[in-house]
Parts: C-alpha cells; structure tokens; sequence
C-alpha cells in the first residue's frame, strides 16, 4: 500500500498541476480571512475554550476539530427513526466532560429534499446554512455537523458563498431581514472528526473487550465524495488511502476492521429511493453492500458514519429473506457502538431497539447483559406510561423556548470589537447542559 | 576538451553517449542504477513493439556500441549533487553511497527519462490488494521469462484483461497527458500472449486506441491474425468473483451503453508514464523549465526539441515526455550532436 | 442503373422550412418535439444552458464511462451518468427535454461519478440542475414523480426537517419489518411513550425529527419566500403551497400572541429575537 506520505504527495502535485492549469484546489479557509478583512463576512473562530485537537485532511491540511462548547446540528433522519444515534453521541460528551447545546433553534441542512426532490436552489440551501451558522455563533458554541450530507453540503455552501458574490449578496440581504449576519464557520465538522479526535479518551473509559468482534465500515459517500479535500485521513487507518472515520475508532476500541470489496459503494439511499424507490434501495443495500460484508468478511456489525447509510443498510434486509438473503446483520453508528464498548444502556441510550436488524447477538459477543437490560427498559416504558418523567442527558428547555430563540446574554456581532471579531468574551449560555 | 555528461543510461542516453564518442568527444556517463539499460532492462521488457523483436536485441546492440568504446568513461550507482555554470561548461558534483567528487564538463545531455505511474494510486483497480492484478511492466518480465501465471496460485489464466490508460489521461491522479505507448504495448503483450498460449483469452477495455503511424498495422492484426477481442470502455472497479477465486471487472461497455460485469483470471493494468524521480531533481539543479506535467520543456519543441535554451544544457528522451525507444534514439543522436558543437565552440 | 436515380428526392434536397432553418445537430430518426411541448423544450434547454453553474460542470468528456461504472442507480435503471453528461454538453432541446421526463430522477445524488471523473465533471451537480429546471417548470412527469412527498414536503417547508417518527407508518413501510417503527407492537407502548424514552426533551416529539422552535419555522419560512423556493413549489404544487402557507399564518398568530405572553423577558434580549416580527 501506498503510504499516507506518498498519497499526500500525490494529491500535493494534482493541486500543483491543478494550479497550472488555473483550477488549482483553494483553500477556502484562507479567503475567509480575506472576506472578513474586507468585512463581508464573520468568521467563526474555534477557540481555546474549544479545546481543538488538529486532524490531517486528504490535501495534507490541517482541519483543528473542537472538542468542547458545541452546538449540536442534528440530522432529520436520525433524530426522525435512529435516534439513539444523536442520544448516544449527546452520552458520549457527558462521560467524557464536554459541554454542548442541543436546542430547538435549528432547522436540517435543507439538502435530502434538495439531492431528493430539487424543490430548492442554491441561494436557499446557503441562506438555511448560514442561518444555522448564525445562530450557533450567537450562543458562542461551535457547530458539530451529525449529517454526512449535511457536512458535504454545508461545505459546498461555504464554499459557493465565499466564492460567489452575487450569492453572499443575497444570502446577507435575506439574514439581516431576520435581524441575523453572515456567519462562517472556520472549519465544518462532522461529528465522526470529534469521536476521532477524542479516540483517547473515549477508549481510556472502554469497559468491554471487543476482542473478537469483526466490524466492516460503509463510507458514506457524501463524508468524502463531497468537497474531498476536506475529508480526515490518518496514517493509521488503512495507511491514509482511505478516510479515517469512522474506522479509526473502531480499531482503537479494539475490534477487527475487515475489509470488503464493495468498500467504495453506495448503500443504496438515493434520497428519493429511500422514500418512493424502495425496490431499488433493498436491492443495492443487500446485493452490494450486507452480502459481501457478511460472505468475505463475515462480518459481526456494519458500523458507519451517517443517518441515511444508517437506515438504508439496515431497514433494508428484513424483506432481504424473502430473495434468499437472510442476513440480519446489525448496523450501527460509531457512537452508538462506542457507547455500547463503555458501558452505555443499549435500550435507554443506544435505543437498539429502533433498529430492524437485532444487535442482541452481537451485544452478547461484546460481554454486554442485554437480557437484563430490556427487562429494566420494558420497565421504564411501563413508568413513563404511567406519568413518570423521563430520564435526561441534559436540562430541558423552558416553554419560552418552544417560541423564540432566545439569547441569554451572548455576544452579539455588533457588539464584538472589530479588530477581533470572535465571540467569548461574556459568560456562555445555557441551553442544554453548559456550564 | 572537458568531457561531455551525459545523465541516464537508458535508451537515449546510451545512444548519445555512443554518438559523441563517434564523434570524438571525451563522455562521461552516469547512471543511478547499478546496471545501464533504463527501463527497459530494469523491468525485464520482453519483445518491443510493433516489430516484436526482443528488447534484449535491441538495448543489447546499444549496449555493446557503449561498453566497447574507451572514451567514454561510466559511471554506475553515482548521482549528481550539484551543478555550477562555468565559461567553459559546468562543474559538477559527482556522488556515490559514500564518495562524491567534482568534475568540470564541457556540456551536458539530460536523458533522466520516465518511471512507470505507481498503479496502487488508483485503487479503485485493487492493484497491490489482489495479486491477480498485475502492472503491465509486471507482465513484460513474466512474458521474457516465460511464465504466464497468475501470482495467487501460480496456475496459467484463461482469461486476462488488459485496462488501458491507468495513471493517463486521468485528472484525479494529475495526469491529464496520454502515455502514447499504453495501446501499441497492451496489444502487443496480447499477441505475444495469444501467440505463444493460443488457449488464453484476450480482451483490451479502452477509451481511444493510439497506435499512431505504422504502428495502426499491429492493432488490425491483433483482431484479424490472434483474435483479440477489443471493447470500448473501462473498467471502473475490480472486486472479487463469487466464489472468491477470480477478479470480477465492473465497466461500462460504451458503445452498447451498457454495464458489464466480466470474471478474469487476470487483470493487467497498462500504467502511464511520468517524468523519473531524476528528472525532476536534474530540473531544479541547473533550472531547466519543467511544464505543468512534470517534464523538461525545451526551449522550442516545434524546431529544437533537443535544446533546453540553458548554456550547454541538451534534452534527450522520455525527460522532456513519453516517447518510444527509436525516438529516444533519435533525440540521443540530435543531443549528442548539439552538445558537442556547443563544446567545441 | 444509377443508385442515385432510386433515392427520393427529399434526402438530396431540403424543403424550403428546413432550409430556412436549419438545425443545429440533427440526428437521424430522432424524435422531434411539436408544439406547445416543443417550445417549453426549448425555453428550457436555453435556461439550462445560461445557468452559470452550466459552464462550471461540465467541462468536457472522453466518454470512458468509469462513472456510469460506479453508478448505483446504472445498476437497477435505463441511467447512466455519462449519457447525462453528453446530454448536458452536446445535446439539443429534444433530448434534453426526454431526459427530464424521467431518467435524471434515477440518479441517487451519491456523487461517486464526481470522485471518479478523469476530466472532473461535477456529473451530480449538473443533474441537480436538470432537475431544479423540471420542478421550476412544473413538467407533469415532475409532478408524478414528486407526488410521494406531500408530506415530508410540508414537514420541510413549516419545521424544516424531512422525516419524523409519525410519518414512518406500518402501512407504508412494511417492507422494514415490525421493529422499524419504534416497535411499539413488541413493547406494548404507544409511539409517544416510545419517544419519551428518548433521553433529550427536543427529541421527544412524534410529528417532526425534533422540536423546532416557532421562531425558526418562521425564519425558515422567510427564506423560502425571498429566495424563491416557494415560487418553485407553487409551480409544481399550487394546493400545497396555499395549504402551507395557511400554516405558516397560524403559527405566525401563535408568534404574535407568545410575543405577548413573553413580553418582559422578550424586552430583556437584543438581536434577532427582539427583532424579527414572524
């Protein structure tokens, strides 16, 4: 294989030659400092309140990924039918100290109705971005994207509003009608970079072995396929030829990483399929995607990084028995898998039970007591139908909240100083389970 | 007079060296390797298109003009470090693994050449995951050796692929120009294969076939004559055959327009070329300007193909891009010449 | 016998229509659009061609077909990226206008032709494009595809996320077997109860991905209707857009009326909550 340093190397000398011919890769990052210059836009700075941890992306850049004060930017399809997959990640900043917000002030990325239906344009899938990127600066937290579309679309979005000024117009004039600017933020970031990032701290607090467990990992497409540039890799994973999350945790954890040879596929989703093509979305999850990874890699779990992939891989192989495909595979996020390994309650916070294809036999290899576990959880149903109050990963939002997008004392970007035009310098907000 | 410096031992430097000592010049040659012959030796070329005759005649005659002649001087396994323009030439820095010497030169031909790409660039192909997979300089030495087995289990293959244009013409590994030899060498590792074990299927995926001039005669005959089958478009991934044991190559037939999913003993990937490791280091050292490929630019490609415009600096071979062994030639003879009226003057 | 004495007269010379104008690239035996349908045909193909983001994608081909190789949606459909790309760059009206109907609604946005492109197309981006137009214009073979998404529509345009608990019913969604919806038949429970066991209170809600504050359906909303994307919907759509906007004028009351409520604190806060009206 060829070595991280080689492959750098490589796409070094293709942004070289790109220079050449006059469509060298920028970097976008830098002309953001330029358009804040000329004060087109505000930047979103990570701070050190953010506690960044530096990440290597494809062209060899380094991409800081903040660890603390984030702002959660859901995904619709997770939090709509996988929702132990934002629970489990909300579980994982819990144990290991992190601060965030997970407001009801956020609207989705906009973009699996776009790439689904086009019932949208460009102007409008960047005003939605911008907007959420306002709101996340006026609380002062950074945002951490959960959706791989979301990431790529978000970045194509940066990356049309820094370079289109007809666009960046536009997009301004419509924010400040709802009394908001335009905001960017220095690095987008998927929330597989933080469980990467937090690899160390997250494996210090592992409480089961996952000797034995053998995981293939579906790639989402738009994690890598969408402004690649941009994608994480590490030396360490698959020698750099291939991004390093979600796989990268997973190896730390201690399970085995097989390899398959549909690697690089699809899982079917299609956006629209998903919906109204299910056919067609059955038919690609289980023939290039469950069936290889069961019959060359024998896997025990499909881990992967992104709600559509999610539902797709893993809704799919019910019916798979009716065309001689009875796999039953389990398909999990990273975090979902993460928090099982530290001990997480499968049914109240990795809510396993949403899933169609049963993890129990694989919990059981990971040494997890998941009998016990759903007798407590058929329990816990049976109290919260009776009025008992839920459990909490965090502080609930007042009824205020259900209306306004309320500030709490936070900077706003008329108030910040010119010269260092970054939030901070009051107490942060309260939202969800800040300090 | 100084000695001229000659850098590189392939094609067109051997045939530069020996034109200046016809000529009557002192020459120095210099090679990295351990051996002269450049590519073509390295990687065990079996017969060279489109005359089929085998690359061992060929580099040998070139070879023999070369090592018989006593006023050239060679130097193997030795590098150049450093290059000072004086008035009468250069002085340059000689180095071995643990020596390093100066000479003064009275000019220099840079015949630095080509490397093969490196196929596991392209990954989508699995070359360097499945041994089956091979390069097509690979196959060169199974062909001279004759042992046409596929590396997993050492069996003969009933069916081999050829995938043209790996590494060229393809802007997600930055290598937008055409090897130019990719077709003619495919189509001839074809025949020699169908030639020597009629039982082997052949098929060449391709997007053009450039067997430019002549060489048009050898395509023709590789369908008429050895019955190689030729579709056009490529094969975008390679993947494991049910059953594990065979390649299974996932294309686009183009012109059905439709996909195509073909088990192969064998997959053989036609790698492009690019400006060697050498190349780029004898650019920088006396700034000989590189395009936007990586090669050395002559001054004028269109009337002087072998003069960089630098003082006594002269071009030759597969550094200024891919070229095919009788212009290597070619051009050692035009930058042995032009090298040596700039010495004499 | 000369050949030429055999063929009619109309393959040597043009009538005078054709010869007035003629056409840029005829192909032989093509379809050719008549009518009403061959001037939106046309108006479309001209604004196809105007988009900026035309010249930016598409940038030329060698039709080596590496994309239509990693295609997902080549394997199951009559699709393929390449003849998209070809349509995009060579083709005339007509065929622009059949590949709308509905073979640019196989592709699955995956963007692997983009990463695999040796010339760089953006191949995902320019079908993007194709099918904006399609909504734009409100092609009755637009309509049909779309009709499915009334309701992750209106979940879209009033809370702006696609999908929520509630919309993935048995009914619909058999094929995903009895725990796809939050297994209520296996726990004895209702859905709202599943929810519940959901541990962050934005997450409890059954009729969207997650509580969306009014407010920033609102401002959703806004943006919507300055940047067009409500003009587009009405083109596809006019019953829905009218029922929408119905729903917006009720939860901009509910704003109006929680702005009273809330007066005192809302007088405490600057920026966009004091500002923005609904």
């Amino acid at each position: 294989m060829l070595s991280a340093n080689e492959i750098r190397k490589v796409v070094a000398e293709r942004t070289e030659h790109q220079k050449g011919t006059g469509k060298k890769v920028v970097d976008v990052r830098e002309e953001l400092d330029r358009l804040e210059d000329r004060g087109e836009v505000i930047v979103h700075r990570i701070r050190p309140a953010n506690r960044p941890v530096p990440l290597t992306t494809l062209f060899g850049w380094t991409k800081q990924i903040p660890t603390d004060r984030l702002w959660h930017h859901k995904s619709c399809g997770q939090c709509g039918n996988i929702p132990g997959y934002p629970s489990s990640l909300l579980w994982l900043m819990n144990e290991t100290g992190r601060t965030y917000l997970n407001e009801p002030h956020q609207t989705s990325c906009t973009a699996w109705n776009y790439h689904g239906t086009a019932t949208s344009n460009p102007v409008a899938l960047a005003a939605v971005a911008a907007r959420n990127f306002h709101r996340a600066y006026e609380t002062d937290h950074f945002p951490l994207i959960h959706c791989g579309t979301s990431f790529g679309d978000y970045k194509e979005m940066r990356k049309l509003l820094v370079e289109n000024a007809t666009v960046r117009t536009k997009v301004r004039d419509v924010l400040r009608k709802m009394g908001r600017d335009l905001v960017l933020p220095e690095e987008i970031v998927h929330y597989s970079e933080w469980v990467h990032a937090m690899a160390p701290e997250i494996v210090a607090r592992k409480k089961h072995s996952l000797t034995g467990v053998v995981a293939t990992v579906h790639e989402p497409c738009h994690y890598y396929k969408m402004v690649p540039e941009d994608a994480v890799y590490d030396d360490r994973v698959y020698a750099g030829q291939r991004p390093a999350v979600p796989s990268g945790i997973l190896m730390e954890l201690g399970a085995t990483v097989a390899d398959y040879s549909t690697w690089y596929d699809c899982c079917g989703f299609g956006f629209r399929h998903i919906l109204s093509e299910r056919e067609f979305s059955r038919s690609f999850a289980n023939l290039r995607k469950i069936r290889p990874m069961v019959e060359e890699a024998h896997a025990d779990v499909a881990i992967t990084s992104d709600t559509g992939c999610v539902t797709t891989l893993d809704k799919s192989q019910w019916i798979g028995k009716t065309h001689g495909l009875p796999y039953m595979l389990p398909v999990l996020s990273d975090v979902q898998f993460a928090a099982l390994a530290l001990g997480a309650h499968p049914y109240k916070i990795a809510q396993v039970h949403w899933h169609s294809a049963s993890a129990e036999a694989l919990l059981t290899k990971m040494g997890i007591d998941w009998t016990s576990a759903k007798a407590e959880f058929r329990e816990y149903l049976r109290s919260l139908k009776n009025g008992a109050a839920p459990e909490l990963l965090h502080p609930a939002h007042g009824e205020i909240e259900n209306y306004f997008a309320i500030n709490k004392g936070q900077v706003l970007p008329e108030e910040v100083p010119a010269a260092s035009r970054v939030p901070g310098a009051t107490a942060p907000i309260v939202g969800g389970r800040s300090e | 007079m100084n000695p001229i410096l000659v850098l590189g031992g392939g094609p067109a430097g051997l045939s530069a060296a020996s034109e200046l000592a016809a000529l009557g010049a002192p020459t120095l040659l210099v090679e990295r390797e351990s051996y002269l012959g450049g590519n073509p030796v390295r990687w065990h070329y079996s017969l060279l298109a489109p005359d089929l005759r085998p690359a061992e005649e060929v580099i040998g005659a070139l070879l023999e003009r070369v090592e018989g002649d006593a006023r050239i001087e060679r130097r193997l396994s030795t590098t150049l470090t450093k290059a000072e323009l004086g008035s009468h030439g250069y002085r340059v820095t000689l180095a071995t693994a643990d020596a390093s010497e100066t000479r003064d030169v009275a000019a220099v031909v840079l015949a630095t050449g080509f490397d093969h790409f490196d196929s596991r660039r392209k990954f989508e192909y699995g070359y360097g995951r499945f041994p089956d997979v091979v390069d097509f300089k690979e196959l060169e030495g199974m062909l001279h050796d004759n042992k046409l087995v596929r590396p997993s289990d050492g069996q003969r293959p009933h069916r081999i692929a050829w995938v043209l244009c790996v590494g060229s013409r393809d802007l997600q590994v930055g290598n937008p120009w055409c090897c130019r030899l990719g077709c003619v060498v495919s189509i001839k590792q074809a025949v020699e294969v169908r030639q020597k074990h009629p039982e082997v299927d052949a098929y060449i995926y391709y997007m053009d076939i450039r067997t430019y001039g002549l060489w048009e005669d050898l395509y023709w005959k590789s369908m008429q004559e050895y019955g190689i089958k030729f579709i056009r478009g490529r094969i975008g991934a390679v993947t494991l055959a049910e059953g594990g044991s065979r390649l299974l190559a996932t294309g686009e037939d183009t012109i059905l327009s439709r996909p195509t999913e073909v088990p192969f003993d064998m997959i053989v990937l036609a790698s492009g070329m690019e400006a060697s490791a050498g190349t780029k280091q004898v650019a920088e050292l006396f700034g000989v300007p590189v395009g936007p490929e990586g090669f050395l630019t002559p001054r004028l490609t269109d009337l002087n193909p072998v003069d960089s415009g630098l003082p006594g600096v002269f071009l030759a071979g597969a550094a200024t891009g891919p070229k095919a062994i009788p212009d290597a030639v070619t051009e050692g003879m035009g930058a042995a010449l032009r090298a040596y009226q700039y010495a004499r003057d | 016998m000369s050949i030429v004495a055999h063929l009619p007269r109309r393959v040597l010379s043009l009538t005078e229509e054709e010869a007035a104008n003629p056409p840029a690239m005829e192909l032989t035996g093509r379809r050719k659009a008549t009518g009403p349908e061959h001037e939106l045909a046309e108006t479309i193909f001209a604004e196809f061609r105007q988009d900026p983001r035309h010249h930016e994608f598409v940038l030329g081909c060698l039709n080596c077909g590496e994309c239509t190789t990693g295609c997902p949606a080549a394997r199951f459909y009559d699709f393929s990226p390449r003849e998209m790309l070809q349509i995009a760059a060579t083709g005339d009206a007509t065929t622009l206008w059949d590949a709308m109907q509905e073979k640019i609604w196989a592709c699955c946005q995956c963007y692997t032709c983009n990463m695999r492109c040796r010339f760089g197309n953006d191949i995902a981006g320019i079908i993007s494009v194709m099918r904006e137009l399609s909504v734009v214009h409100g092609l009755e073979s637009t309509r049909k595809t779309l009709a499915p998404f009334g309701r992750s529509l209106t979940l879209l345009m009033t809370v702006g996320t696609q999908v929520s608990s509630d919309m993935i019913q048995p009914d619909f969604f058999r094929d995903w077997g009895p725990f796809a919806t939050g297994s209520d038949k296996v726990w004895d429970v209702s859905s709202d109860v599943m929810r519940k066991a959901i541990p962050s209170d934005v997450l409890q809600t059954t009729r969207s991905s997650w509580e969306v504050s009014v407010q920033t359906s609102l401002e959703l909303f806004r943006i919507y209707e300055e940047t067009g994307v409500l003009d587009m919907l009405r083109g596809l759509d006019p019953d829905l857009t009218e029922m929408l906007i119905d729903i917006i004028e009720e939860r901009r009351e509910e704003f109006q009326d929680a702005r009273g409520r809330f007066a005192k604190e809302i007088a405490a806060m600057r920026g966009p909550v004091a500002s923005f009206t609904g």
